[in-house]
């Protein structure tokens, strides 16, 4: 008979297989990269395991459809990273994002879906290798458990690669809800269609400042895209509209996050508190996390990135 | 100004990036011995040695040093090539 404790052995090693290989990988080829991620990942809790097996043999699934390796997902990666480092030297130079305009980052990024595929690929490794994104994944699972039963339309905004709405997906059920996802992408879409992999999505090609709904949302999930727009009241603003007076929002946004594509810079967690209220949200309840395990004082001094998460209604 | 000046400039910045009284810097130590040594503080001890000697590096270089030597002879080049 198998106890208790053995299958929480099985299942760590299962996961840890896939975990580990792809620690190693990153360890060999950028070395104070994994150094950080490692420790970063230091007691993270048991849930962790839990949760990234799953995620890791879906991924390896989804990468096996497209006729690729996980080893291709690590490149991808890799290559965000190098690419964030270089973003990362200007910022802490200048104190300003590189890209200054919205058709800047459409030209370089949004608009090419080579460029995006391997972005989306390294984000979504990035939700399960990075501490502070997994810890806003399970509070966005928390919040989605809070209005389960609630909710019968269900947008995303800049779906990406489409984890955020595949976990929305398992937690509300599909029976007797539409579910919608919008990206100004094609190539984003793409990869969230293949991840996600599921009918019940209809998949919407937009800048979502043009796009028109006659039939207003319950829920609608805009993860990490406030700070892809020069102006995130006006997007919340338009958010706003398309959702029903008692409808809710999860929003996700982080600061002093350079990226080829980050344009509006939130300084500190205040600035986008701001932003929220004067979009006409109130906040049900928020959390925010750095991005590297370090007191407030020294993360403010060093500018350390931290992801702000928030449940929000109209007012 | 020698190896040994600037490694024991390098060593008081280290210090106040890393937040660590106790580093103690030689010209064969790398990020596997100084704990907290990672990809983001990096990043940020290169920022600081470019502001602390007005000097830029180029992405190569800036990922290509192995340890704290290489990175001091790097700063001497530079200077000198200044001149």
């Amino acid at each position: 008979m198998t106890t208790v404790k053995d299958n929480k052995e099985i299942l760590s090693e299962a996961n840890n297989s896939l975990l580990n290989h792809i620690l190693k990988t990153i360890k060999e080829k950028n070395p104070r990269h994994g150094k950080k991620i490692t420790k970063n990942l230091e007691n993270i809790g048991d849930e962790y395991y839990k949760k990234s097996a799953e995620f890791f043999n879906k991924y390896a699934l989804f990468v096996k459809g497209e006729g690729k390796d996980v080893d291709y997902g690590v490149d991808c990666y890799l290559k965000m990273i190098g690419i964030m480092m270089y973003e990362q030297v200007d910022f802490f130079r200048t104190g300003e994002y590189s890209c200054k305009s919205f058709e800047e980052a459409n030209k370089a990024v949004y608009s090419n879906p080579e460029v995006m595929e391997s972005y989306m690929h390294g984000l979504l490794l990035s939700q399960f290798l990075w501490n502070h994104h997994y810890k806003v994944l399970e509070f966005f699972i928390e919040q989605i458990n809070s209005v389960k039963g609630q909710v019968n339309k269900y947008l995303e905004i800049g779906g990406g690669h489409g984890l955020y709405l595949s976990e929305a997906m398992e937690i509300l059920g599909t029976n007797d809800i539409d579910y919608h996802c919008v990206d100004i992408s094609a190539g984003s879409l793409e990869v969230a269609k293949k991840f996600v992999d599921n009918p019940k999505v209809s998949y919407r090609q937009y800048n979502i400042f043009d796009y028109d709904e006659a039939e207003k949302y319950d829920f609608i999930t805009m993860g990490e895209v406030l700070e892809h727009v020069e102006d995130p009241v006006a997007l919340l603003e338009k958010l706003g509209s398309l959702l029903k007076p008692d409808g809710m929002t999860f929003i996700t946004t982080p600061t002093n996050s350079p990226a080829i594509d980050h344009i509006y810079l939130f300084r500190n967690a205040p600035e986008i508190i701001e932003v929220i209220h004067k979009a006409g949200f109130e906040i049900v309840k928020d959390f925010k996390i750095y991005s590297e395990d370090v007191s407030e004082k020294r993360a403010e001094k060093l500018k350390v990135p931290m992801m702000y998460a928030a449940l929000i209604k109209k007012k | 100004m020698t190896v040994q000046d600037v490694l024991s400039q390098f060593n008081e910045i280290f210090i106040d990036v890393l937040d660590d009284e106790d580093i103690k810097l030689n010209l064969e130590t790398t990020a596997d011995d100084v704990e907290e040594w990672d990809s983001l503080s990096h990043i940020q001890l290169i920022v600081a040695i470019e502001n602390k000697y007005d000097i830029r590096f180029t992405a190569s270089e800036m990922e290509s040093y192995r340890n704290v030597g290489e990175m001091c002879n790097g700063i001497l080049n530079k200077l000198a090539a200044k001149v």
